[in-house]
């Protein structure tokens, strides 16, 4: 069988960083923190959310849950900084507080993910025609569906929560990893590497377990990192449904649900919750690309 | 009425359900005051006013069917009733021109008017009323709001072309009040005898404006009933509508409706948001019609057939631990007056007792440890032999607005600090009526819109515990009063006005102190429309906007 998905394979000199993009050694600090700013930047906001996520308290100033209706809608600035929403409550805090279920969502929806794909992809990739055929049929009725109604379907059957929604982004999103991880396990499958320890007579498990899996891996990470901001995204469109964490719990996608309300009355009870969804998302992108350009190197 | 989420988690018998208790969709005070002191100059006919309603699109354009707001809101473009409530809310004979009751209240006797047609040409007289009473009675209609108003009918017979004669199995002085809703208007007996498929498409009145045509999922186009002639003269003008005809729209989502409005695209919206009202109110070119429906009150219901609120104690600290005004003042930037009464403030015997609903967290907590619940968990939620004070309070997201939505959270976090944890579900409709059905409540928010006080015998006699064929109930407080029955069947049907309302005060006065419900404010009816739209405050007894007399400056 063919190598059909080259991009992924580790060494594979295709995917070898062009040189011209490397910057000149030599050519001054500058340059070089230029081209790795976005990165910076991107560490910078993930690991400000994951702080807010594990130590919300030492960042929020206020309950996320105390309401003042005498300063309900007030404006960014002054005593709160970015403003309060239609209860008096502090945004910052409620988006720092946020941070954990949000986070957590997608991380485990992400986890469950690619576990799931990880499981399908080696079955499909290294388990014989047959079950590849079998796989692969189930993988394409996947596909048809859009990721969000198979979501929601699933929602409807178990019930809205915060555990059906990890299970659901988490099926919706194992097709896609599937396919690369399928692809993964094939391109190894036939490199000189596994020829080497199968002529050596290794076992199928060993060749799997000692040779395949750490390989396919490292695209994995990169996978899970780009995936990992598409969660919180998917995770954030259900509980903008409301579908997520019920009330009052402080959710980004469920603050931005109850702020489209006020959107003329109260821009920031909207726009700093999807501020926060979109820093995540796009800290995350930059943070895989840059990951697999390492692992590309 | 409002943003549905689309997801229906669990299968109950839905349909007719949804019918019932959109019942409690709600209502208000009729007709007219078109306001003065514009100088738009005198009216002109001609132009098209395009309506945006916020509700889901109806499934079937007769109110007979079913019969929710959303059906009452557009069928009394088309429609008309038999009786009517004047400006000043006082009840008045439309299609009908008398009505007489015998001594022992058994046999109601209505005159019908001469001289109206419907507008497929058939004569409206005695036999074309009882047709959409058997109609409307007829359980292949499956209708709801109008089946439960004409309950008490045993036999009808017509005595002539222009008598009705109705037989009674028990006196019912609410029954003239019940023809005053569209759900008991009166269509073409001819137009009936089609199938419920093309009647629900194109139902046949005498209403101003005639259906023309349904785009399912756009639009219903009314246009002008050339030949309409008003049965009762009113302050207006005489003859056809000036407008040449309507486009009732459905948009659901409220910023987009209301920016619709502001970009001239509709000229009336129906479902105005509190915050929306405000700022609209501020502005020149759109006006604000407020028409609190009648019936009930908006209020949560506190549910006395199970702990913790078998026990009297904690309803009454439960409603001493809630600070709605706060909320209310916070959320409905003065659109919204606090109710203190079982009834809509649009309704003449309602009964308010202000004093009773005090916020008063001390108290709830004297209460609350005079009751047992004395200990308090890790979280601060107080507990009694290891069980927490907590009640679960599903809320159905089509029924209740953001802004209430806001109110009920700002209820859970003051509720907190007396130690009461409430858990907010929030539900589609049908998962909604699950969790009424199986029980699964404490507290609970369903609106109900009737014209009169009787509206208080279906929230709070004890018969109304039992679930209907459709599964529902409305005695969502589950109160079961010998004592409140016999006062309620008294008020309902004695011929006294004067007892009457004394009997309704005192059957209000005794859910209030017994702690069943927790008013809020008057269901919320709040139209807004273009300032070039003139004539417009004219309703139905159930606060339905009509726009007979409203015309377009150009």
């Amino acid at each position: 069988m063919s190598i059909d998905k080259q991009d992924l394979s580790p060494g594979d000199p295709v995917l070898a960083p062009h040189p011209a993009r490397r910057p000149a050694p030599g050519t001054g600090g500058l340059r070089a923190l230029a081209a790795r700013l976005p990165l910076l930047l991107a560490s910078a906001v993930l690991a400000f959310f994951v702080l807010a996520a594990m130590l919300p308290g030492l960042l929020a100033p206020y309950d996320p849950l105390a309401i003042n209706p005498a300063d309900a809608f007030s404006a960014p600035g002054g005593g709160h900084l970015l403003g309060t929403d239609e209860s008096g409550r502090d945004i910052y805090s409620r988006i720092i507080h946020g941070a954990r279920p949000s986070l957590l969502i997608g991380a485990a929806a992400t986890a469950i993910g690619l576990g799931l794909a990880l499981v399908l992809g080696t079955v499909a990739g290294f388990g014989g025609r047959w079950l590849d055929f079998g796989v692969g049929r189930i993988l394409e009725v996947l596909f048809a569906l859009p990721g969000l109604l198979l979501a929601l379907v699933f929602i409807a059957l178990a019930g809205p929560g915060v555990g059906t929604t990890v299970v659901a982004v988490g099926l919706t999103t194992a097709p896609g990893y599937a396919r690369m991880i399928r692809a993964q396990v094939i391109a190894l499958r036939t490199s000189p590497m596994v020829e080497a320890a199968t002529v050596l007579g290794r076992s199928r498990a060993k060749i799997l377990g000692i040779h395949i899996l750490p390989n396919a891996l490292a695209p994995i990470a990169v996978l899970g990192t780009l995936g990992l901001g598409q969660a919180v995204v998917w995770a954030a469109s259900l509980s903008f449904l409301g579908l997520g964490a019920p009330p009052p719990a402080p959710e980004w996608g469920a603050m931005l649900s109850a702020g489209r309300t006020y959107l003329a009355l109260a821009w920031w009870m909207t726009f700093f919750p999807g501020l926060a969804i979109v820093l995540v998302a796009a800290a995350s992108t930059v943070l895989s690309r840059a990951l697999k350009a390492a692992g590309a190197r | 009425m409002r943003h549905v989420r689309p997801l229906a988690t669990r299968l109950f018998p839905a349909a007719a359900a949804l019918a019932a208790a959109l019942v409690l969709a709600g209502c208000a005070p009729a007709t007219t005051a078109p306001e003065s002191g514009n100088d738009a100059g005198p009216p002109v006919a001609g132009g098209t006013l395009v309506y945006a309603s916020g509700d889901a699109e109806p499934s079937c354009l007769d109110p007979h069917v079913g019969g929710n707001y959303p059906q009452a809101l557009v069928a009394s473009q088309y429609l008309e009733t038999l009786y009517t409530k004047d400006a000043a809310g006082t009840l008045v004979p439309w299609l009908a021109e008398d009505s007489t009751v015998s001594a022992d209240g058994l046999t109601r006797t209505v005159k019908i008017r001469p001289g109206i047609t419907f507008t497929d040409g058939t004569p409206l007289d005695a036999e074309a009323v009882k047709a959409n009473f058997e109609h409307l009675l007829d359980p292949a209609t499956a209708s709801s709001t109008g089946y439960l108003a004409l309950g008490k009918i045993k036999s009808m017979k017509a005595l002539d072309d222009a008598t009705l004669e109705l037989k009674l199995k028990t006196p019912d002085n609410a029954l003239l009040e019940s023809f005053a809703m569209p759900w008991v208007a009166i269509q073409s007996p001819l137009a009936l005898k089609r199938s419920q498929a093309e009647n629900c498409a194109a139902p046949v009145g005498t209403g101003p404006f005639k259906v023309a045509s349904w785009k399912k999922q756009d639009a219903v186009n009314l246009v002008r009933n050339e030949d309409y002639v008003q049965p009762v003269a009113t302050p207006g003008h005489e003859g056809a509508a000036y407008l040449d005809g309507i486009t009732w729209r459905f948009i659901p989502e409220a910023a987009t409706r209301y920016a619709a409005l502001q970009a001239g695209e509709v000229h009336v919206i129906d479902n105005a948001q509190p915050d929306t009202i405000a700022a609209a109110t501020k502005l020149q070119t759109i006006k604000h019609l407020d028409a609190p429906r009648p019936g009930a009150s908006n209020r949560i219901e506190l549910n006395s057939s199970k702990a913790p609120f078998n026990d009297a104690a904690v309803r009454e600290a439960f409603i001493h631990a809630v600070n709605v005004n706060a909320s209310v003042d916070s959320l409905f930037f003065g659109t919204a007056p606090r109710s203190y009464s079982p009834l809509s403030s649009a309704e003449p015997l309602a009964y308010s007792a202000e004093s009773l609903f005090a916020y008063d967290p001390a108290k709830a907590g004297e209460l609350l440890d005079a009751a047992g619940w004395s200990e308090r968990d890790s979280e601060g939620y107080r507990t009694k032999d290891g069980e927490r004070l907590s009640l679960t309070f599903p809320v159905s997201t089509s029924q209740s607005i953001p802004a209430e939505q806001s109110l009920f959270e700002q209820m859970q976090a003051t509720a907190k600090e007396s130690g009461f944890e409430i858990k907010i579900n929030l539900l589609d409709l049908s998962s909604w009526y699950g969790e009424l059905f199986t029980n699964d409540y404490n507290l609970v928010s369903a609106p109900y819109t009737k014209v009169g006080p009787s509206v208080l015998a279906v929230l709070f006699h004890s018969d109304s515990t039992i679930p209907a064929p459709s599964g529902y109930f409305a005695n969502l407080s589950q109160v079961k009063d010998p004592k409140l029955d016999e006062l309620l069947d008294s008020a309902g049907s004695t011929q006294d006005e004067a007892e009457r309302k004394e009997l309704y005060a005192q059957a209000q006065k005794l859910v209030l102190e017994g702690h069943y419900l927790l008013p809020l404010y008057n269901q919320q009816n709040h139209f807004l429309y273009a300032g070039k739209l003139q004539n417009v405050g004219a309703t139905t007894a159930v606060a339905t906007p009509t726009f007979f007399d409203a015309w377009l400056a150009k």
